[in-house]
């Protein structure tokens, strides 16, 4: 399993209705985008944070290893901002106020980073994809998505093993074998997804398939005071950032 | 510590504009302008559902076969290794419009399962890597596939697959930089001074991958074309022994 999903699927949040974390995260990363990066973004990515690893019992390693790869692009992002090109004076110069904007933008990226990552650490994909439905979209789109999902750990393991193989017998030595093996294992998990695919159809058949992929969801109801309360750190972080003069 | 390597390669194998990187103005328009590829994708992939329900298990495989490619590593030019965008391959194999749902949906998981990308940069991120890249490949593919009609057929599907797959992968980061250099014009310069300093971080590590990805790309057909044969005169990837050209099949993927 992939090491964030593997991490929602034993969250103890695991068992909260996806609303209910999608008003708390999601509330908080529009206060992120929205509000003014000092202190809107900053206190939503505390509020994310502390929520994640309190509650929510996020695992920090995990996290940090998950949001290093995003944190650098919005860093490398940032860095463009300080210079600017093709001035009147000189091709490249330091962009005036660049510091300015290169720490607004990477300050309400970070801390819509946060949002995003907690909300994923605590809510498996399986959970979402059938409530996908209840937003109007196909049946038969949604139950694709869920297909895919359900094929994806199965292939990405098959890729992994593939590899494995190869490397043992030098397959990636070289740019030139890294291509050659690279090609290989491509064309090694296409024939494998449609067969397996296929061997799925007729097991399928075996039980009767007309076409419905029906499943049982875990449906618990959503009670009205857990996403109140799930809107209350999104709004307390809003009130306390328009506040003037509070902050400095 | 941070090495520049890491640096490059952060850009090269995460190209997916981050979470909240982008002005929330600019987000809401590209999810706009992806929209009616998406929608238009995602009723192609409905109807082929509905005409022949086995097509629903095909069509999940090749969602899951375009997340597992973009997850395969290849070299970079920093010694480091990145992903490829699979934007050309799928595009061949499935069509831009399938291509624009499948790749939609494996932007998504890649967002949570990955951290790659984000919930609100999906739109921006869809329409560069799920609908201007699919498209200009598809769009290469097919054009050396009609200049190259009077060669062997393995040579002019080789020459016609890696055009398309380094085409997708070049206009893919290219409309990446744009959609940058939009958000974030240069002080002094503008859009065009922005699109120059994003279009030069990204040209370090992304040329050269173009071309690995191209080369990797004609390696998958070329065996496919002899394992998968079937399956590839079925896609309307080859030519049939009849003589008939490689139509698509009415934006099919199955």
């Amino acid at each position: 399993m992939l090491a964030i999903d593997a991490a929602a699927h034993s969250s103890p949040w695991r068992r909260v209705h996806p609303a209910v974390k999608g008003t708390l995260f999601g509330g908080l990363l529009a206060c992120a985008l929205v509000l003014p990066v000092w202190p809107g973004a900053a206190l939503s990515a505390l509020a994310a944070l502390a929520v994640g690893f309190g509650p929510a019992r996020v695992p920090p390693r995990a996290f940090a290893r998950a949001a290093w790869v995003p944190l650098l692009f919005v860093l490398t992002g940032a860095v463009t901002m300080l210079v600017s090109v093709g001035g009147p004076d000189a091709v490249l110069a330091w962009a005036p106020d660049g510091w300015r904007r290169a720490a607004e933008v990477a300050g309400r990226a970070a801390a819509a980073l946060c949002c995003q990552l907690m909300f994923a650490f605590s809510t498996p994909l399986a959970d979402l994809l059938p409530r996908l439905a209840r937003l109007g979209l196909p049946t038969a789109l949604v139950e694709t998505v869920a297909l895919t999902y359900r094929m994806l750990f199965v292939l990405l393991d098959t890729a992994r093993r593939i590899r494995t193989a190869q490397a043992g017998r030098l397959g990636y030595q070289t740019r030139a074998a890294w291509v050659r093996s690279l090609g290989v294992l491509g064309a090694a998990v296409f024939v494998r997804s449609f067969e397996r695919a296929r061997r799925m159809r007729r097991g399928l058949e075996c039980r009767g398939y007309e076409g419905e992929l029906t499943v049982l969801v875990d449906t618990p109801p959503v009670r009205p005071a857990a996403l109140l309360a799930a809107a209350l750190p999104p709004l307390s972080v809003a009130a306390a950032a328009l506040h003037p003069g509070m902050w400095p | 510590m941070t090495t520049i390597h890491e640096v490059l390669e952060s850009w090269s194998h995460n190209m997916h504009i981050a979470e909240g990187f982008l002005p929330p103005v600019h987000a809401v328009a590209w999810t706009v302008a992806a929209a009616p590829f998406v929608l238009h994708g995602a009723r192609s992939v409905t109807l082929a559902v509905r005409a022949d329900p086995d097509a629903k298990l095909l069509l999940g495989a090749s969602g899951a076969f375009c997340f597992v490619l973009s997850a395969l590593k290849i070299p970079s030019v920093t010694g480091s290794c990145s992903h490829p965008t699979g934007a050309g391959l799928g595009a061949i194999l499935f069509r831009p419009p399938v291509m624009a749902a499948l790749g939609t949906v494996t932007l998504l998981f890649q967002a949570l399962l990955l951290a790659h990308g984000g919930l609100t940069t999906l739109g921006a991120n869809v329409f560069s890597m799920a609908v201007v890249g699919p498209w200009v490949g598809y769009g290469g593919y097919r054009l050396v596939r009609r200049l190259t009609a009077r060669l062997p057929e393995t040579t002019a599907l080789g020459f016609a697959v890696f055009a398309g797959a380094a085409l997708a992968s070049l206009s893919t980061y290219s409309v990446t930089s744009l959609q940058l250099a939009l958000a974030f014009p240069d002080a002094g310069s503008g859009v065009l001074g922005a699109f120059a300093k994003f279009g030069a971080i990204f040209s370090i590590t992304q040329i050269p991958l173009a071309v690995i990805e191209g080369l990797v790309t004609v390696v998958i057909v070329r065996l496919l074309s002899t394992v998968a044969r079937d399956e590839l005169l079925r896609l309307a990837v080859l030519r049939s022994a009849a003589g008939g050209s490689a139509a698509p099949a009415g934006g099919r993927a199955v």
